[in-house]
Protein backbone atom coordinates (compact mmCIF):
# COMPACT_ATOMS: atom_id res chain seq x y z
CA UNK A 1 0.00 0.00 0.00
CA UNK A 2 1.47 3.40 -0.96
CA UNK A 3 2.52 5.87 1.75
CA UNK A 4 0.42 8.66 0.28
CA UNK A 5 -3.11 7.85 -0.79
CA UNK A 6 -5.79 10.12 -2.14
CA UNK A 7 -9.51 10.48 -2.77
CA UNK A 8 -9.19 12.58 -5.91
CA UNK A 9 -11.16 10.23 -8.13
CA UNK A 10 -14.16 10.19 -5.75
CA UNK A 11 -14.04 13.94 -5.11
CA UNK A 12 -13.73 14.65 -8.81
CA UNK A 13 -16.62 12.34 -9.68
CA UNK A 14 -18.80 14.03 -7.05
CA UNK A 15 -18.19 17.35 -8.81
CA UNK A 16 -18.65 15.78 -12.27
CA UNK A 17 -15.24 17.05 -13.24
CA UNK A 18 -13.16 15.27 -15.90
CA UNK A 19 -9.49 14.45 -15.49
CA UNK A 20 -8.67 16.96 -18.22
CA UNK A 21 -10.64 19.73 -16.49
CA UNK A 22 -8.85 19.09 -13.20
CA UNK A 23 -5.49 18.94 -14.99
CA UNK A 24 -6.11 22.23 -16.79
CA UNK A 25 -7.12 24.01 -13.59
CA UNK A 26 -4.18 22.66 -11.62
CA UNK A 27 -1.67 23.21 -14.44
CA UNK A 28 -0.54 19.62 -14.97
CA UNK A 29 -1.06 17.06 -17.72
CA UNK A 30 -4.00 14.64 -17.75
CA UNK A 31 -1.47 11.81 -17.52
CA UNK A 32 -0.22 13.24 -14.22
CA UNK A 33 -3.77 13.35 -12.83
CA UNK A 34 -4.18 9.69 -13.89
CA UNK A 35 -0.87 8.77 -12.21
CA UNK A 36 -1.90 10.54 -8.98
CA UNK A 37 -5.33 8.88 -8.94
CA UNK A 38 -3.72 5.47 -9.42
CA UNK A 39 -1.26 6.17 -6.57
CA UNK A 40 1.62 5.94 -9.03
CA UNK A 41 2.85 9.46 -8.35
CA UNK A 42 2.92 11.60 -5.21
CA UNK A 43 2.62 15.25 -6.25
CA UNK A 44 4.62 18.12 -4.79
CA UNK A 45 3.11 19.98 -1.85
CA UNK A 46 2.26 22.91 -4.12
CA UNK A 47 0.38 20.71 -6.60
CA UNK A 48 -1.37 18.89 -3.75
CA UNK A 49 -2.63 22.21 -2.36
CA UNK A 50 -3.77 23.26 -5.84
CA UNK A 51 -5.68 19.99 -6.34
CA UNK A 52 -7.38 20.34 -2.96
CA UNK A 53 -8.20 23.99 -3.74
CA UNK A 54 -9.74 23.15 -7.11
CA UNK A 55 -11.78 20.33 -5.54
CA UNK A 56 -12.79 22.69 -2.72
CA UNK A 57 -11.72 20.50 0.19
CA UNK A 58 -9.00 20.70 2.85
CA UNK A 59 -5.71 19.02 1.93
CA UNK A 60 -6.15 16.22 4.47
CA UNK A 61 -9.48 15.27 2.94
CA UNK A 62 -7.80 14.91 -0.42
CA UNK A 63 -4.51 13.26 0.58
CA UNK A 64 -3.69 10.93 3.48
CA UNK A 65 -0.29 9.81 4.70
CA UNK A 66 0.24 6.28 5.97
CA UNK A 67 3.63 5.94 7.71
CA UNK A 68 3.48 2.14 7.28
CA UNK A 69 3.01 2.45 3.54
CA UNK A 70 5.89 1.89 1.14
CA UNK A 71 7.41 4.38 -1.28
CA UNK B 1 -9.12 3.57 -18.54
CA UNK B 2 -7.49 4.92 -21.67
CA UNK B 3 -4.12 6.54 -21.00
CA UNK B 4 -3.09 8.44 -24.10
CA UNK B 5 0.47 9.63 -24.43
CA UNK B 6 1.44 13.08 -23.23
CA UNK B 7 3.39 15.48 -25.43
CA UNK B 8 6.66 14.61 -23.64
CA UNK B 9 6.07 10.87 -24.05
CA UNK B 10 5.45 11.27 -27.77
CA UNK B 11 8.69 13.23 -28.18
CA UNK B 12 10.57 10.51 -26.27
CA UNK B 13 9.22 7.71 -28.47
CA UNK B 14 10.15 9.77 -31.55
CA UNK B 15 13.67 10.35 -30.18
CA UNK B 16 14.15 6.66 -29.46
CA UNK B 17 12.90 5.71 -32.93
CA UNK B 18 15.23 8.25 -34.57
CA UNK B 19 18.20 7.03 -32.52
CA UNK B 20 17.55 3.38 -33.39
CA UNK B 21 16.97 4.11 -37.08
CA UNK B 22 20.13 6.21 -37.46
CA UNK B 23 22.56 4.59 -35.03
CA UNK B 24 21.43 0.97 -35.44
CA UNK B 25 22.58 0.48 -39.04
CA UNK B 26 25.84 2.34 -38.35
CA UNK B 27 26.90 0.25 -35.40
CA UNK B 28 25.58 -3.09 -36.60
CA UNK B 29 26.20 -2.93 -40.36
CA UNK B 30 29.26 -0.74 -40.93
CA UNK B 31 32.52 -2.48 -41.80
CA UNK B 32 35.00 0.38 -41.62
CA UNK B 33 35.38 3.38 -39.32
CA UNK B 34 35.34 6.74 -41.03
CA UNK B 35 34.98 10.37 -39.96
CA UNK B 36 32.61 10.98 -42.87
CA UNK B 37 30.20 8.29 -41.68
CA UNK B 38 30.17 9.64 -38.13
CA UNK B 39 29.61 13.18 -39.43
CA UNK B 40 26.84 11.93 -41.73
CA UNK B 41 25.20 10.16 -38.83
CA UNK B 42 25.25 13.32 -36.69
CA UNK B 43 23.66 15.33 -39.50
CA UNK B 44 21.07 12.57 -40.09
CA UNK B 45 20.02 12.40 -36.42
CA UNK B 46 19.70 16.20 -36.20
CA UNK B 47 17.58 16.42 -39.38
CA UNK B 48 15.39 13.45 -38.39
CA UNK B 49 14.87 14.81 -34.87
CA UNK B 50 13.87 18.24 -36.20
CA UNK B 51 11.35 16.69 -38.61
CA UNK B 52 9.83 14.31 -36.03
CA UNK B 53 9.69 16.86 -33.19
CA UNK B 54 8.14 19.47 -35.50
CA UNK B 55 5.50 16.96 -36.63
CA UNK B 56 4.64 16.03 -33.04
CA UNK B 57 4.48 19.69 -31.99
CA UNK B 58 2.19 20.46 -34.94
CA UNK B 59 -0.10 17.49 -34.29
CA UNK B 60 -0.33 17.83 -30.48
CA UNK B 61 -2.80 20.39 -29.22
CA UNK B 62 -1.91 20.23 -25.54
CA UNK B 63 1.83 20.75 -25.07
CA UNK B 64 1.78 21.25 -21.30
CA UNK B 65 4.69 19.87 -19.29
CA UNK B 66 4.65 19.65 -15.52
CA UNK B 67 6.61 18.62 -12.40
CA UNK B 68 6.27 14.90 -13.17
CA UNK B 69 7.78 15.44 -16.62
CA UNK B 70 10.70 17.33 -15.06
CA UNK B 71 11.25 14.61 -12.44
CA UNK B 72 11.25 11.91 -15.10
CA UNK B 73 13.62 13.97 -17.23
CA UNK B 74 16.07 14.22 -14.33
CA UNK B 75 15.88 10.47 -13.69
CA UNK B 76 16.66 9.85 -17.34
CA UNK B 77 19.70 12.14 -17.22
CA UNK B 78 20.93 10.40 -14.08
CA UNK B 79 20.66 6.97 -15.75
CA UNK B 80 22.36 8.32 -18.88
CA UNK B 81 25.19 9.83 -16.86
CA UNK B 82 25.74 6.58 -14.93
CA UNK B 83 25.82 4.62 -18.20
CA UNK B 84 28.28 7.08 -19.76
CA UNK B 85 30.56 7.16 -16.71
CA UNK B 86 30.58 3.34 -16.49
CA UNK B 87 31.32 2.93 -20.18
CA UNK B 88 34.09 5.53 -20.03
CA UNK B 89 35.79 3.70 -17.16
CA UNK B 90 35.49 0.37 -19.01
CA UNK B 91 36.65 1.94 -22.29
CA UNK B 92 39.66 3.68 -20.77
CA UNK B 93 40.55 0.50 -18.89
CA UNK B 94 40.46 -1.53 -22.12
CA UNK B 95 42.52 1.13 -23.89
CA UNK B 96 45.14 0.98 -21.15
CA UNK B 97 45.13 -2.84 -21.24
CA UNK B 98 45.47 -3.17 -25.02
CA UNK B 99 48.13 -0.45 -25.20
CA UNK B 100 50.06 -2.10 -22.36
CA UNK B 101 50.09 -5.61 -23.84
CA UNK B 102 50.92 -4.23 -27.29
CA UNK B 103 47.70 -5.14 -29.16
CA UNK B 104 47.19 -1.53 -30.08
CA UNK B 105 49.50 1.09 -31.48
CA UNK B 106 48.33 4.54 -30.54
CA UNK B 107 50.41 6.37 -33.14
CA UNK B 108 48.54 5.41 -36.30
CA UNK B 109 45.50 6.98 -37.97
CA UNK B 110 43.23 3.91 -37.73
CA UNK B 111 43.60 3.86 -33.96
CA UNK B 112 42.24 7.41 -33.85
CA UNK B 113 39.25 6.46 -35.99
CA UNK B 114 38.67 3.38 -33.86
CA UNK B 115 38.58 5.49 -30.69
CA UNK B 116 36.28 8.01 -32.34
CA UNK B 117 33.84 5.22 -33.16
CA UNK B 118 34.07 3.59 -29.72
CA UNK B 119 33.60 6.82 -27.77
CA UNK B 120 30.81 7.94 -30.07
CA UNK B 121 29.20 4.56 -29.42
CA UNK B 122 29.41 5.22 -25.69
CA UNK B 123 27.63 8.54 -26.12
CA UNK B 124 24.95 6.85 -28.21
CA UNK B 125 24.39 4.08 -25.65
CA UNK B 126 24.18 6.66 -22.85
CA UNK B 127 21.66 8.70 -24.84
CA UNK B 128 19.52 5.63 -25.61
CA UNK B 129 19.71 4.65 -21.91
CA UNK B 130 18.48 8.12 -20.94
CA UNK B 131 15.55 8.02 -23.38
CA UNK B 132 14.58 4.42 -22.54
CA UNK B 133 14.71 5.18 -18.79
CA UNK B 134 12.40 8.15 -19.26
CA UNK B 135 9.94 6.09 -21.30
CA UNK B 136 9.96 3.35 -18.65
CA UNK B 137 9.48 5.91 -15.85
CA UNK B 138 6.23 7.11 -17.45
CA UNK B 139 4.87 3.56 -17.21
CA UNK B 140 5.73 2.78 -13.60
CA UNK B 141 5.10 4.34 -10.19
CA UNK B 142 7.49 7.12 -9.14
Amino acid sequence: MPAIRNQIRELRARREMTQQELADRVGVTRQTVIAIEQDKYSPSLETAFKVAGVLGVPLEQCFQYDPRGKR
Amino acid sequence: MATSLSYREKTLYASLAAELVVYGPYFFLHRQNSVDKVAGMIVAIIVLQIILQSLIAALTRNRVTDERDRLIELRGYRAGYLALASLMVIGLGMLWFHATVGHLRLDNRMAGLHFLSVFFGMLVIADITKTATQIAAYRKAL
